[in-house]
């Protein structure tokens, strides 16, 4: 994560650079940098829509498409991009305890690295509210195996126990579904603002 | 009662639900922001037709390519709904999935698994 954000940081402080000297902007070079760096898909920006969101599926879908990704890993790559955009523009539109809203601020990340394994991978701040109600998801995710992680997504399905306004509360048991592996971390801004980064990985899934 | 058509977008799928010929069709992605509020009306009206106009079999098709966490909730419930009619209904449901599409032909067997009483067609294309 660290260095993928990292690698972020140096394409957009270079389209920076180049807006400043009001310089034609070489889209070669970041398009280096993004091959070099196995990056499929990479988009950082502030308000999601879900207008937005379908758009850079769809985009995503004909990438997925022009690399030759099989249906079966690539309608996992998209399931956990959805999850994880439509959380990002969930929170963001949470309000912190001081009632400011939330920056709307994100990045979304697909890439992939030399074995052929895919990353999804979100940054983006939340509320000290949605990062108590995250948490003790992801840490229960930590301890299940695939089937445990299955049992319980369908046990809530079926409970509805954390159902709310905008859906199931089972977005993170449907991630870690379609996942290999998560890892996560929350860093603190201030008491009532973290960041949170999460990076799910696929596994690259042997020719039968 | 009417039927209900709802075109596809690029994010919800298209509905038909047919009240003279007994079946609804669910086919395309689903991940809407407001799922709950997206399938009221789809909701509303199955509630309809089973309280006073369902026909002797009903089928259902549904087709979904992917869909977001919220969609497999909702779905959860439709299934639900059904289940509730099935003493006095026949009803047939057919799930259909690309054969490369894993993660399709899985929701439908945890559907098959969950709902024991429904008759549920798991139908690779």
């Amino acid at each position: 994560m660290e260095q993928s954000l990292h690698s972020f940081k140096k394409y957009y402080n270079i389209y920076c650079d180049k807006i400043k000297k009001e310089a034609v902007l070489e889209i070669t070079e970041i398009q280096h940098l993004v091959e070099r760096d196995g990056i499929v898909f990479l988009s950082y920006g502030g308000f999601l829509s879900q207008a937005l969101i379908s758009a850079m599926t769809e985009a995503l879908e004909k990438e997925a498409d022009a690399k030759d990704i099989g249906m079966g890993v690539s309608n996992n790559i998209f399931t956990i991009f959805i999850e994880l955009s439509q959380n990002m523009m969930n929170y963001s539109k949470s309000k912190d305890s001081n009632c400011h809203e939330i920056t709307p601020e994100g990045l979304i990340i697909v890439s992939r690295d030399e074995d052929g394994n895919y990353y999804i991978q979100s940054q983006n701040i939340i509320a000290l509210e949605d990062k108590n109600k995250i948490e003790p998801k992801l840490q229960e995710i930590q301890f299940l195996d695939k089937d445990g992680i299955k049992k319980r997504y369908r046990e809530l399905r079926r409970s509805g126990q954390n159902t709310h306004g905008k859906g199931g509360g089972i977005g993170f048991y449907e991630i870690a579904k379609k996942c290999d592996s998560i890892e996560y971390h929350f860093k603190e801004i201030n008491e009532n603002k973290y960041y949170f980064h999460i990076k799910t990985k696929i596994n690259i899934k042997k020719e039968k | 009662m009417n039927n209900l058509n709802i075109e596809e977008t690029k994010y919800t799928p298209k509905i038909d639900l047919n009240c003279e010929e007994g079946t609804v069709s669910i086919v395309g992605k689903s991940y809407p922001e407001n799922t709950f509020e997206f399938y009221e009306p789809v909701m509303k009206w199955l509630e309809e037709y089973f309280a006073n106009d369902a026909k002797e079999t009903t089928t259902i098709n549904f087709e979904i390519i992917y869909f977001n966490s919220s969609s497999s909730k909702l779905f959860f419930d439709l299934f639900d709904l059904l289940e509730e009619n099935k003493e006095t209904n026949n009803i047939i449901i057919n799930w259909l999935y690309d054969e490369e599409n894993e993660s399709a032909l899985e929701a439908g067997e945890d559907f098959q698994e969950d709902f024991e009483t429904l008759k549920i067609n798991l139908i690779s294309k």
